[in-house]
């Protein structure tokens, strides 16, 4: 699947798995991409373009956070009732790629294609993450105030 | 006698979302505890049978990681 994939966008992967690793995911999920994507030297101008909505990584990590204790609450746990410690790293372990994380890279390679374009790009990745109506990462934009789709139209007309 | 059913939000994709968060949270949870239990000298069998699985399942489901991080191996 990786094989049109530039060297930024592949960066945009390598990074999502440092983002797992770093939150104590044992998977890489679309968040732990969109993350990534947030990072100036690694996203570009789909960097920017996250930073524009308020979701420069520090932004994001704190929408994800309200997503899950909103979730949480839905079900009647609040996240403040555990004393969670400190995963143990999983050193050697690599995250591996979830469900939520290949249908974003799918959906990247048939934006791709959709665009015309032969190479895929960071911003193809941004596009595959927000074309998702459901799951985390919609959920987590539309607690931010986020248009996820207007955000998305713009990620397609991003140019490189 | 009154019976009293959990109750799950109206939409589904907050329910759908509350499982999953609590998954998540349940899978967290799971490795401190195992972790703890370790430490304080439980042995895998009754950590599997505290938690209503095999041993081998929270063996390989725990024994990598946990050797990873250097925490001291006992008996399985």
């Amino acid at each position: 699947m990786f094989e049109r994939f530039t060297k930024e966008a592949r960066a945009v992967v390598h990074r999502a798995e440092d983002e797992a690793r770093a939150l104590g995911s044992p998977t890489i999920e679309a968040e732990h991409m969109l993350l990534a994507l947030a990072d100036a030297r690694i996203g570009g101008a789909a960097a920017a373009l996250l930073r524009e909505q308020g979701l420069d990584p520090e932004g994001l990590h704190a929408a994800l956070a309200h997503e899950t204790e909103l979730s949480l609450a839905a079900a009647g746990v609040a996240i403040g009732d555990f004393e969670l410690p400190a995963r143990a790293p999983a050193a050697r372990r690599r995250p591996r790629f979830a469900a939520s994380s290949r249908r974003a890279l799918e959906r990247s390679v048939r934006a791709a294609s959709a665009l015309g374009d032969k190479r895929l790009t960071a911003r193809h990745v941004l596009v595959g993450i927000l074309r998702a109506d459901v799951g985390t990462v919609p959920r987590a934009l539309a607690g931010a105030q986020v248009d996820r789709v207007a955000l998305m139209t713009r990620a397609e007309q991003l140019t490189g | 006698m009154t019976k009293t059913v959990p109750q799950m939000p109206a939409d589904p994709a907050d329910g759908l979302a509350a499982v999953l968060a609590l998954r998540r949270l349940a899978d967290r949870l799971e490795d401190g505890e195992v972790e703890r239990a370790l430490a304080d000298g439980w042995t895998w069998e009754q950590v599997a049978e505290a938690l209503g699985v095999s041993r081998q399942a929270v063996h390989k489901k725990h024994a990598r990681r946990l050797a990873d991080s250097g925490l001291p191996q006992r008996r399985r």
